[in-house]
């Protein structure tokens, strides 16, 4: 502690300031309703998918000139699993469609969401202030937001598997692993959490940038993202293996190092009102 | 050592230029009232002050270290326009993320103790978006008291305030100086209510410090005046116009003579032409109208 005239100035380490921003970010993550709604809504899509694409035979539409009655026929979905990911080198179960968009990968899109909600919100409600007034260092923040969303993240797919499983046992599924293994199940979805810090580095650079702009984080994050977003069936396949998920985690914590570093740098020489 | 001490402070927003060199001091333990009209650079200095914007040139110094040390950045305390609450979240759980935020190891203890100063104890259960104005600005101050500052930023915390909550604000700013004994900046066009709590004053024109003094000094260069009243006021003014420089009729109906030597001479000077005085007093102009002075002199030049 360093004494200064009357004023009294101590040190706060930055391990502290960290502690005590993750402890006020989880405990914001852990009551806004947003985190709830999204997890809900990664239970219930592979709930809903599973079981209306084995009840659901196709569509059938009639050809008013010529009469003749055509039946767009979806995929059939035969294991429990085939929602998650498909193995690599063959096509998923349910390639085509709309279908195709409600697997686990959806996920990613939904920590966007979340990320620049949680991020924008800082900045809308003037908490960014409060914050950034009393700390001049903004890497615990970029840590701590990080942490954050790759945490949502992984309670999403890990909701997402439970809505899978539920939904397999609802549709009667099978649950053979087959190739890939409970193990493989396994390691891609643990690969999938570490890719998340990729997909959410990239969300929290986004969310600084446009800091009240919720739709300019939105759009930056959803732009940035799809261009990533092609890559994470091949490199997280239901049958993964290890090198796969130190690949992810790699990637993780590269991109997260690299693009924390570049969120630092924007809060540092950007305006925060 | 000063608590504020502000040289050559510039910054630009895109080709217009908010602060043109702008110089500050503020000695510690000081009510500082930071006076100027709409987009003179007061709440921008403030911002730059607690780190919310970039300088453009120039250097900050708080507590004689520079504003980005991170250990004396903890000890600020600030009110930037509106408080920074999570409006679904009640008073008492955006005081403890705040708390949480500044590691307060007695957290409830000093949240509680906040909202007494700031006379919030009972509203602590509210939800933040159902507070009124008044207690909206106490909220935010509640929050810029947590940690001990020894120095408190405070940008328009009374506009907008009715009578009642600009009563109150004003007992808690007293009662925060003494209690905390920390330096306030406090930015306000309410200059009456500032001129009642400040202990030094700057005022702001266009970017830069036009002058800066203490209450003390103020109170010596407001000039004192003489107002009266007689029953035909028009031939009143006319005739002291014809003798004294500065004749003005003011709001309240009273002519004030401002470079009369004394009262009794104007009694027997208007005596002498057949007016009869009904009442007159001698007075010194407010911050009001220093400032309202000052910044026609500077017009003038």
């Amino acid at each position: 502690m360093e004494k200064m005239g009357e004023i009294k100035i101590e040190h706060i380490s930055f391990g502290k300031k960290l502690k005590s921003m993750l402890s006020v970010d989880f405990r914001r993550m852990f009551t806004t309703p947003l985190f709830y709604i999204l997890v809900g809504i990664a239970v219930v899509i592979p709930i809903l998918v599973l079981v209306m694409t084995t009840t659901v035979g196709g569509s059938t539409s009639v050809d008013p000139t010529t009469g003749v009655e055509t039946v767009a026929e979806i995929e059939p979905i035969t294991n429990t699993w085939q929602v998650v990911e498909s193995i690599s080198g063959e096509s998923a179960g349910m390639s085509s469609g709309i279908m195709s968009m409600c697997n686990i990968n959806l996920l990613f899109f939904m920590a966007a969401v979340f990320v620049c909600i949680f991020v924008s919100d800082d900045f809308r409600s003037g908490y960014a202030k409060n914050l950034f007034a009393v700390r001049s260092k903004k890497a615990d923040y970029v840590i701590s937001k990080s942490l954050v969303g790759c945490v949502s993240g992984a309670f999403m797919i890990l909701a997402y598997f439970i809505g899978a499983v539920i939904g397999g046992a609802i549709a009667g599924l099978s649950f053979d692993a087959g190739a890939a293994g409970i193990g493989g199940i396994i390691m891609c979805l643990l690969s999938k959490i570490f890719l998340m810090a990729v997909f959410v580095s990239i969300f929290v650079l986004m969310s600084v940038v446009g800091k009240q702009k919720l739709w300019l984080s939105m759009i930056g994050s959803f732009a940035v993202g799809l261009l990533l977003f092609m890559m994470v069936p091949s490199l997280t396949p239901l049958n993964s293996t290890i090198m796969n998920v130190i690949l992810c985690l790699a990637g993780g914590a590269l991109f997260s190092v690299g693009l924390g570093a570049v969120s630092n740098i924007v809060l540092r020489k950007t305006s925060l009102v | 050592m000063n608590a504020i001490e502000i040289k050559g402070l510039t910054k630009n927003f895109g080709n217009k230029q908010a602060l043109k060199g702008l110089d500050m001091t503020v000695p510690m333990g000081a009510i500082y009232g930071f006076i100027g009209e709409n987009g003179s650079g007061k709440s921008t200095t403030e911002k730059l002050i607690c780190g919310l914007l970039v300088p453009s040139g120039g250097s900050i110094k708080l507590f004689g270290r520079d504003y980005t040390d991170a250990d004396v950045r903890a000890k600020v305390g600030v009110l930037i326009e509106a408080p920074g609450c999570f409006p679904n979240c009640t008073v008492w759980n955006n005081m403890m993320l705040q708390a949480a935020n500044l590691s307060i190891p007695n957290a409830k203890e000093e949240v509680r103790k906040a909202l007494k100063v700031v006379r919030m104890e009972g509203s602590a259960s509210n939800k933040y978006k159902n507070c009124s104005l008044g207690m909206k600005q106490r909220i935010g101050i509640a929050m810029a008291l947590l940690g001990h500052p020894s120095l408190l930023v405070l940008d328009e915390p009374i506009n907008g305030l009715d009578a009642d909550g600009m009563r109150i604000m004003r007992e808690v700013l007293v009662d925060i100086t003494r209690s905390y004994q920390c330096t306030v900046v406090i930015s306000s066009h309410i200059l009456g209510e500032l001129e009642k709590i400040a202990t030094h004053y700057g005022i702001v024109r266009g970017g830069k410090m036009i002058k800066e003094m203490t209450a003390a000094e103020l109170d010596a260069d407001c000039r004192t005046y003489v107002a009266l009243r007689t029953r035909d006021m028009s031939r009143t003014k006319a005739l002291l116009t014809f003798k004294y420089s500065r004749v003005e009729e003011d709001e309240s109906g009273y002519l004030r003579v401002y470079d009369a030597k004394a009262p009794e001479d104007i009694v027997t000077y208007l005596y002498e032409n057949g007016i009869l005085v009904n009442e007159i007093k001698t007075a010194k102009v407010g911050l009001e109208e220093y400032y309202i002075d000052l910044m026609n002199e500077k017009e003038v030049r």
